[in-house]
């Protein structure tokens, strides 16, 4: 598994792009996340995390993993509030045991869960914090007005919190994390609880804040197919190991499958695909869905010409959503693809 | 700021960051103290956050009006300044913390505002510290501008420099006594209340805890044989409850046990004594816990 772990920060350079490269500057190569051996188990023998070594490329990375993947764990260890059982973890070159209040002053975190007081202004709440970041009284103020601009709240900011969508506090809780012009971000779970419009909104705002504002992010999620829209790479977990960490580009490569179920003929359909160069995989035992690899646009018209072409009923042709299960499963099945 | 002048040039909202100067951890802790303390008299709160502070601040202050307007018509100073209104003082004192100390911390363990706080530059103790010296000071205004409201309205009617003087000495065990009150009060209000983030739960808690122990002491006084009692039963009656205890330590230390709450405690005086530094490290030591607990969570 260690073997993985010099796969992310070679592909920064191609990954980024000059302008992207501009505003980085000199966090350019530097590893803004990086872990060794990291193991975290909880009293009671849960083991959170089972020695993950990764290493974090500037830029905005997802972290994907299922619920109890060790993502949370993993963020709090980062944030220097909860210690490492064995191993080491760095965040932008300072050890997350010995230097969390150095850590700290460089960080903005957004928690997945809510976390806002009803009863304040939003101006009021993002300044305070602005305070407790370290910034004097006048930038406090004026970067939370800022800070509240960029995620899209304007007049609204002067209402108290209580009063809200469930949308615009997500922008206020990432507003807060902005608030303390951070150089690394993490977010845990950002679109949780927003609806389809809102979490897309939420995510172009995310990779505008990586791209524009120049700040490395590291966004925790367990639905892989809504951030690798904006991810330049991507580390998947699973029971607190690492599955895979790589560049965008690799992951949806090898997750980008053509779903095809038909209510019978599933081996001839199979065999008749080989004999079109598709190679496909039956999915589970029930053997009604074939995975075709999505190569291109003419993958939809040979898997159409060969069902035609067997008569087969055919019930369902899609492009997988990518799910992180699925990514575990390609895990297996994928590289002899 | 250069780097990100330019990126305002091409999105003219464009993001700039910060590399001025941060304020330290001591800096950050005096912020967010006087961010609470402004909180416990319901400052940023709107109007229902200030009817508590601000009536119980009135209430506290009436008895040294009064006083004001007796002094100047001749008559002697109603109380000494270490016991003031014995009894008003401990109502107004239960009501302020039981409201108070869940403002400054149930709100925000309800909120789940916590994590907020400890992914930013402070270390875990110093969350509670900043809640502690906000409620002692608010109670410390509570509790002593009364006394110098009583001070001033008695020296304005005082006749000579002697006068003045004897005010002032009286006033300086009254200014100590008020300390106690402050500095033990906001422990006992902020370690129970930060027990819930229900704050209907921890201002009941809060009070039960104020109101119970105090009416135990205070019957046990009368049971034997109230304040100018000298048997072994009445000298310890007042060691339960935290209002009796101060009072226990006023008299220990020189002040009148006629006026007070508690009969002389004799050489019993410096259990007293450290019964209240036991209770405050008791307090102190477990608010700390907690939010060592809470840090993790």
């Amino acid at each position: 598994m260690p073997s993985i772990e010099g796969k992310a920060p070679p592909e920064t350079g191609r990954e980024m792009g000059p302008e992207m490269g501009r505003e980085m500057g000199p966090e350019m190569g530097r590893a803004v996340v990086e872990t060794t051996m990291l193991t975290k188990v909880y009293p009671g023998d849960v083991t959170a995390l089972d020695g993950l070594t990764v290493s974090v490329a500037p830029g905005v990375t997802g972290l994907v993993g299922a619920n109890g993947a060790g993502k949370s764990t993993l963020i709090k260890i980062l944030l220097g509030l909860v210690p490492p059982t064995k191993g080491q973890a760095k965040v932008l070159g300072h050890d997350c045991e010995n230097s969390g209040e150095t850590i700290r002053t460089l960080l903005g975190y957004m928690p997945e869960h809510d976390c806002l007081p009803p009863d304040v202004t939003a101006t009021e709440f993002v300044t305070h914090l602005g305070r407790i970041s370290g910034l004097p009284p006048t930038v406090a103020k004026e970067r939370a007005a800022e800070s509240l601009r960029h995620v899209g709240l304007h007049e609204e900011r002067y209402r108290l919190i209580g009063t809200y969508s469930t949308g615009m506090k997500q922008r206020v809780k990432l507003a807060q994390a902005l608030v303390g012009a951070p150089q690394l971000m993490l977010l845990d779970e950002p679109t949780n609880g927003l609806d389809p419009a809102g979490r897309t909104a939420m995510l172009e705002l995310i990779g505008r804040i990586g791209t524009e504002f120049g700040i490395s992010i590291v966004v925790a999620s367990h639905l892989l197919g809504e951030i690798e829209r904006i991810c330049d790479h991507l580390v998947a977990i699973d029971s607190g190991r690492l599955l895979r960490a790589d560049s965008i580009t690799s992951f949806t490569q090898a997750s980008q499958v053509l779903a095809v179920e038909v209510e019978e003929g599933l081996a001839q359909l199979q065999a008749e695909l080989a004999a079109h160069g598709l190679t496909s995989a039956p999915q589970g035992t029930q053997g009604r869905t074939l995975l075709v690899p999505l190569g291109g646009d003419d993958t939809y018209d040979v898997v159409r010409d060969c069902v035609a072409a067997l008569g087969l009923p055919m019930c369902r042709l899609e492009q997988r959503r990518h799910q992180v299960e699925e990514l575990f499963r390609d895990e297996e099945e994928v590289p002899h693809v | 700021m250069s780097e990100a002048q330019a990126d305002g040039v091409i999105h003219d909202l464009g993001y700039r960051g910060y590399d001025g100067p941060r304020l330290g951890r001591a800096q950050i802790v005096r912020a967010l103290t006087w961010h609470s303390f402004r909180s416990a008299w319901g400052f940023g709160r709107g109007v229902k956050g200030k009817i508590v502070p601000a009536l119980a601040l009135i209430a506290m202050c009436l008895p040294a009006l009064v006083n004001a307007f007796a002094v100047a018509r001749g008559n002697q100073r109603l109380f000494g300044y270490d016991v003031y209104s014995p009894g008003l003082r401990v109502a107004v004192v239960t009501i302020f913390i039981a409201a108070q100390a869940p403002e400054l911390v149930s709100r925000d363990l309800r909120s789940r505002v916590l994590p907020l706080y400890f992914c930013r530059p402070l270390r875990r103790g110093d969350y509670p510290l900043a809640k502690y010296l906000a409620l002692t000071g608010a109670l410390l205004l509570l509790v002593e501008i009364p006394l110098l409201i009583m001070y001033v309205g008695t020296i304005a009617s005082a006749k000579g420099g002697s006068a003045v003087w004897s005010e002032t000495k009286a006033l300086i065990p009254g200014l100590g006594v008020g300390l106690m009150y402050a500095v033990l009060f906001a422990a006992i209000g902020l370690v129970l209340a930060s027990f819930t983030g229900r704050r209907a739960y921890s201002t009941g808690i809060v009070a039960i805890a104020c109101v119970l122990t105090f009416f135990l002491s205070l019957l046990l006084i009368q049971a034997e044989g109230g304040l100018s009692a000298t048997s072994t039963g009445a000298r310890v009656a007042g060691l339960f409850s935290p209002f009796t205890i101060i009072d226990g330590v006023r008299v220990w230390l020189g002040g009148n046990p006629q006026t007070g709450l508690v009969a002389d405690p004799g050489h019993y005086g410096p259990l007293y004594g450290v019964l209240a530094v036991v209770l405050l490290a008791a307090c102190l030591g477990g608010l700390a816990a907690r939010y060592r607990r809470v840090a993790r969570s």
